[in-house]
């Protein structure tokens, strides 16, 4: 009877929000999402396919480590011309990110324009190239627009958010008179300057993964010739670039220094590869056969709408659903949020080993040299080796992902757990850190989880293409037997997805905006 | 402000195109060891300028449908394609004709190997593998997936996910090889020529793993000429090129490839394997 009188007297809007704490008002906003996460793992596990496999893996093992401990820097040709095209690819695409992104970043409020950049941001750099593939050719075009369109996708996000932070006061503090751009870069830029140029920096180095990636497809990149080794078995070529590559991303600060990139930005328009003839045709047949259904390749527009070819395009819609989308949908966030689950644990396991406040100097640099690799490597090679150890279950793609990420993860939240100003009580030890310095970087921490997993669904796309069903699987399927409609419509899918989960994702975060910063 | 017109005209100069010359390009992806692309295949293009008089160009490429486009785009006119891939570009240009093909491609075959643990002796009839775990090579390989699928799925008279309890698609002969060596995968499916090269290597551990069956033979690479060139490089181009290609006899030269030689070839020789893209579904 009490109960009952007690929701007659609550307001609707307020049971709403405290309907749930008062049943267990001992765990706080963070615990319940982390609670919440932890369940939605367990749950995927439970689905996920993770038999491991008994198996004999230590020759193919034995024969990789010899690779690397005896790697052969004169097995690959034009080595320099691969190494300088990674840069400069990654730095055009910056730019062209750049150049469109930062008009976008000041019309983000817009829910559409949003919404179309979360779009472009879904269709992962691999697949964006395979479609440019088809209308530019293997031209330079092809890998620097595969990198500029999402990137600038993600910076107009990422400094729309920026933006949000800056002080709005500085601008009526201008002069009378002053206009619109000047006010625009002096009262509101100029505040989080630093962070926006820290972030194009960190996105430079993601970009040098890209450019890398696209050369599995073709890209006279790094990747072009890393993947054939890799996948050939030539591990001795394969370690050479493997450690080429990291060293490369380990010295981003010492040759990229901002003035150095005027130099290098002309000289990567210069000594790019040659273009081959631009054909317009290509456009038109693209747009006007390549991505329709084959029944309607070659029709004219008025049997579109006839009621058979209707009902044929209709059956193959609905097949394609059927046979790959559901199943790709599933697999994916299956494989994704199992990732995510583990992405989180190996974070929070490996963050006090990476910072001051809980480890000596030598284990810091020790531990920056393993995030180092671990956020270098491709996923892929990490989940063949995996798969050689576990078998073709989804395990290796998970432990890969995981570890990318978390490598990642760590790499950007090391550095604030270290400036965190803690109690002169505070003592390097497990119980301090936990009670002190983990609860004020967790709200952080989880708003980059949650971007991540946008990530990972993305990056579940290049695992795809090892075998694992994943959405990415049947895109790549669909490009290889030259049927493009069908990897449009499945790449349609993928990007709705990612859309949906990160507006989830904002949803879940948002929450606690108004309410409790920290847990 | 400056900075930003620099970098404007930097990208905008991207899309300028680029003098048309009359380059006769090519590109050819082998069957094994994708090593050294360019120096490898640079020899046989100066080979190609050589006896047919104009410019001569290689494309590296990556997989067979970067092949397929680039040779539907026009970018190459001349390609060394799978059987597959082959029938896919000549589908898609309109035209266009297969020149000549390996001598070994005339009777080319699959060998499905097992691993040890699953105690399966290589048989002349066809092995009963249900049940088994089984990998494929690339998804859009006709040695190592097309024809591999089609035998299976002729002989057991369902198709490959009912048969097998995994299927996986390794994405390259080697790496067929390295798993089911490893137990990755219990049975698999592989060009015959990049197992034999391996074993003659010693690269593969036949204690682990074994042929248990060959496939019957079909027809695989071939070279694929685009319908213009004879307009583009003076008529009697594209029969020049056919003599030019089956009379390289430099086995530097083939052994890129690798191949024994090449002989002549027809668009009918590469029907058996449409036939089977479609019945497999993998071509509409």
């Amino acid at each position: 009877m009490s109960q009952l009188y007690l929701i007659v007297q609550v307001n609707p809007d307020k049971m709403a929000n405290t309907s749930s704490t008062r049943f267990f008002p001992f765990i706080g906003h963070w615990q319940r999402i982390t609670l919440g996460l932890f369940l939605l793992v367990f749950v995927c596990w439970f689905f996920a396919d993770t038999e491991v496999i008994a198996l004999e893996p230590w020759a193919e093992l034995g024969r990789m480590f010899t690779g690397f401990i005896t790697p052969d820097f004169g097995a690959t040709e034009y080595l320099l011309d691969a190494v300088w095209q990674t840069i400069s690819f990654a730095l055009l695409g910056i730019c062209l990110g750049l150049l469109l992104g930062l008009p976008l970043a000041l019309a983000y409020q817009h829910p559409l324009i949003a919404a179309i950049c979360a779009f472009i941001r879904a269709i992962h750099e691999i697949f964006w190239a395979l479609i440019f593939l088809q209308v530019f050719g293997l031209s330079p075009l092809t890998g620097i627009l595969a990198i500029g369109l999402p990137y600038a996708a993600t910076f107009a996000r990422v400094f729309a958010d920026i933006l949000q932070q800056a002080p709005s006061q500085t601008l009526f503090t201008l002069p009378k008179g002053t206009d619109k751009l000047s006010a625009l870069i002096y009262g509101r830029w100029m505040h989080m300057y630093p962070q926006i140029v820290a972030y194009i920096r960190y996105r430079f180095e993601c970009a040098l993964r890209s450019s890398a990636v696209l050369g599995f497809i073709g890209m006279p990149t790094l990747g072009f010739y890393l993947e054939s080794a890799f996948r050939q078995g030539h591990y001795q070529q394969g370690g050479a670039l493997l450690i080429l590559f990291i060293v490369l991303i380990g010295t981003i600060r010492f040759w990229a220094k901002p003035l150095m990139l005027w130099v290098y930005l002309p000289l990567a328009v210069y000594f790019l590869p040659e273009l081959p003839v631009f054909q317009p045709q290509l456009i038109w047949r693209f747009v006007s056969i390549d991505i329709l259904p084959p029944m309607l390749q070659g029709q004219t527009l008025t049997t579109w709408f006839a009621v058979d070819t209707f009902i044929a395009v209709f059956d193959w819609a609905y097949e394609l659903v059927r046979d790959q989308v559901w199943p790709g949908i599933v697999a994916t966030l299956v494989l994704a949020c199992c990732a995510l689950g583990l992405t989180h644990v190996l974070t929070l396991i490996m963050l006090p080993l990476n910072t001051t406040l809980m480890m000596p100097k030598p284990v810091i640099i020790l531990m920056r040299g393993i995030n180092l690799i671990l956020r270098s490597l491709p996923e892929y090679l990490l989940a063949f080796v995996f798969m050689l150890l576990l078998g073709p279950s989804m395990l290796p793609a998970i432990i890969a992902l995981a570890l990318h990420n978390s490598g990642l993860m760590v790499f950007l939240m090391a550095r604030q757990s270290d400036d965190i100003i803690v109690p002169l009580t505070y003592r390097p030890r497990l119980d301090h850190y936990s009670y002190m310095v983990l609860p004020v970087i967790y709200p952080h921490f989880m708003g980059l989880l949650f971007y991540r997993f946008e990530v990972i669904i993305r990056e579940t796309a290049i695992l795809g293409m090892l075998g694992v069903m994943t959405l990415g699987f049947y895109v790549d399927s669909n490009f290889a037997e030259i049927r493009f409609s069908g990897a449009l419509l499945l790449l349609m899918f993928t990007a709705g997805l990612n859309v949906l989960v990160d507006y989830t994702a904002r949803k879940l975060l948002q929450a606690p905006r108004d309410k409790l910063q920290a847990c | 402000m400056k900075f930003t017109g620099m970098i404007l005209a930097g990208v905008l100069s991207l899309f300028s195109t680029v003098a048309v010359s009359e380059t006769f390009t090519f590109t050819a992806i082998p069957d094994e060891d994708e090593s050294q692309l360019r120096t490898r295949f640079d020899k046989v293009a100066v080979y190609l300028s050589e006896q047919l008089g104009v410019e001569v160009k290689y494309i590296p490429v990556k997989s067979y449908s970067a092949a397929v486009t680039a040779f539907r785009n026009n970018q190459v006119q001349l390609a060394w394609f799978g059987g597959l891939s082959g029938v896919q570009a000549r589908r898609l240009v309109p035209g266009s004709e297969a020149i000549a093909q390996g001598f070994e491609d005339q009777f080319f075959k699959s060998y499905i190997i097992a691993h040890h643990s699953t105690e399966l002796a290589a048989t002349d009839s066809f092995p009963v593998l249900n049940d088994y775990t089984f990998t494929f090579g690339s998804k859009d390989s006709t040695s190592g997936r097309l024809m591999p699928q089609y035998f299976i799925e002729s002989n057991v008279g369902q198709s490959v996910d009912k048969i097998f309890k995994r299927i996986g698609f390794s994405g390259d002969h080697s790496r067929t090889i390295s798993q089911v060596e490893a137990g990755v995968y219990q049975v698999g499916a592989v060009n015959y020529k990049v197992w034999d090269t391996a074993v003659e290597k010693g690269d593969v551990d036949t204690s682990k793993v074994n042929v248990i069956w060959q496939s019957p033979t079909y027809p695989d690479y071939q070279w694929t000429v685009h319908s213009g060139v004879d307009k583009t490089f003076g008529a009697g181009f594209k029969e020049k090129l056919t003599k030019t290609l089956i009379g390289m006899k430099d086995k530097d030269l083939l052994d890129s490839f690798p191949r024994e030689s090449f002989v002549p070839a027809s668009n009918s020789d590469y029907e058996p394997i449409e036939r089977v893209a479609k019945a497999i579904g993998m071509l509409d």
